[in-house]
């Protein structure tokens, strides 16, 4: 996995791409260490780039949410396509985090 | 000259002028002389009305026989087709019945002994899968978060091996520094020798806090290691990916769905099915009721029949009458010609036959031996094929 942050309008925009499986899980904690730890409230991940996401993706995700959300801070997952899309949709993920598609 | 036997008739042909000069002289009616050659004189034209009359009467009595013979044929056929058709509505009605069955059972299946509607099981199945997806990403956040809470706790344990490593430092610093006080304490003398006991007790607390730093050390050592390889463990957990088990869900409802439209459409054609059996039953029935009418028709060739006897005893009546007033031995003469023409019309062989036996044989000792009661016909054609043209 590969990311891009940019803070824009008081916005955190995280642009992922490649793959997000559990071998990202060092990256993506301190990734997530780094939003907490921001200014801006509301936290996007872009991930029109991201071709693949494995389960422990998901769960990552999902801790993503709930430790911002001890923040008061928002996450929100915007732009998935293919596999991504399909699994988020199957996992009924929009139930748990916000889905800007 | 059997019909000359039966009828007392002959043909004109077998014979030479039917009556003489002078029996016709006696039955002229027009006054003309005897003798006279004019072949259609009234007398004449008597004698040839005997020989038509007699055949017309027979011929009466032949029809009225075939009509009755028609109307039994009619009436065993309409009965055996009643039942045939009675037959065919009552398996037009059984089939219906099966397919009723099987529509019912087409939105079901049996479950345990148990009847389940489909989309029951649909609905069913589908919740177990959503269930089961459910239960795979909460699992994968908290194995996530157990390796994270195991990534930490290996930070800690290192950290715990160098706080074990920095007692040691200090016990070994502590030892020393009871060594030199002991040193010290000798070369004091006297006035050193408490000294001497409390640094000798120093030294026995430094050996005990060496080997406590071992044991902690052998401890730690050991809680680690097994972090160590419960962390790998979780890893190979976390790491099975299990998204492709999430996606099968889809595959399923689309087989769910598939599954049910196709029986929605097995239903509807079955159900047209048993609308089209139940049709033909009624439709059988119909034709049923209607042949059951042949009745009136058989009522219709009787009073037919009967007419036309009335007509032959009249007839009969007639030329008893006219044969009197006639010369006891005058030949009426046989009409050939127009019994030749009204056979034409009997396009049907059986029924020709029939016909000719019977006008015949009719009265004679072969009709008291029952010969017009064997069919005709039916060596000659043992198929039963109705000869048409």
């Amino acid at each position: 996995m590969d990311h891009y942050t940019q803070i824009q309008n008081q916005e955190t925009i995280v642009s992922v791409s490649g793959r997000l499986t559990f071998n990202d899980h060092a990256s993506l904690r301190a990734l997530i260490r780094e939003l907490c730890d921001n200014e801006t409230k509301r936290q996007i991940f872009e991930l029109s780039g991201l071709e693949f996401v494995d389960s422990a993706g998901i769960g990552m995700l999902l801790i993503a949410r709930e430790e911002l959300a001890n923040r008061s801070k928002e996450l929100v997952l915007r732009g998935a396509t293919g596999q991504v899309k399909r699994v988020f949709t199957v996992a009924q993920l929009g139930k748990l985090i916000t889905i800007d598609d | 000259m059997a019909m000359q036997d039966r009828c007392g008739i002959v043909p004109d042909s077998d014979s030479g002028p039917i009556i003489d000069a002078e029996q016709l002289s006696a039955v002229r009616l027009d006054g003309s002389a005897p003798g006279d050659s004019r072949p259609d004189g009234p007398g004449e034209t008597l004698v040839q009305w005997v020989g038509f009359a007699e055949v017309q009467k027979r011929t009466l009595v032949g029809l009225q026989a075939e009509l009755t013979h028609v109307a039994g044929v009619v009436e065993t056929s309409t009965l055996e087709l009643s039942t045939r058709f009675r037959e065919l509505a009552e398996s037009a009605r059984t089939q219906s019945r099966r397919v009723e069955e099987i529509v019912g059972l087409a939105q079901s299946v049996v479950i345990d002994d148990e009847q389940v509607p489909l989309d029951e099981v649909v609905t069913s199945m589908q919740a177990l899968i959503t269930e089961m997806i459910n239960n795979i990403v909460t699992l994968s956040k908290k194995a996530m978060s157990m390796v994270y809470l195991l990534d930490d706790v290996q930070e800690d344990a290192v950290a715990l091996e160098a706080s074990i490593a920095d007692i040691d430092e200090i016990n070994r610093q502590t030892n020393f520094l009871a060594l030199n006080a002991t040193i010290e304490a000798h070369r004091a003398g006297e006035a050193g020798r408490t000294f001497a006991v409390v640094a000798n007790e120093v030294r026995h607390l430094s050996r005990s806090t060496s080997e406590l730093a071992d044991r902690m050390r052998g401890r730690v050592t050991a809680v680690v290691g097994g972090i160590r390889q419960g962390h790998d463990i979780l890893r190979l957990i976390a790491n099975t990916d299990m998204s492709p088990q999430m996606l099968a869900k889809e595959r399923v409802d689309k087989t769910m769905e598939s599954l049910v439209r196709q029986t929605n459409h097995f239903q509807s054609v079955l159900e047209n099915a048993v609308a089209s059996s139940d049709q033909i039953s009624n439709n059988i029935g119909l034709m049923i009721t209607g042949m059951q009418f042949q009745d009136l028709t058989k009522q219709q060739l009787e009073h037919v029949g009967d007419s036309l006897s009335v007509v032959a005893a009249g007839l009969d009546d007639l030329v008893v009458k006219t044969r009197s007033l006639l010369p006891p031995d005058l030949n009426p003469r046989f009409p050939k010609e127009w019994l030749d023409q009204l056979l034409e019309r009997f396009t049907l062989g059986e029924v020709r036959q029939r016909f000719v036996r019977r006008m015949l044989l009719e009265g004679s000792a072969l009709d008291d031996h029952g010969v017009l009661e064997v069919t005709v016909g039916a060596e000659a054609d043992p198929a039963g094929d109705v000869e048409l043209f």
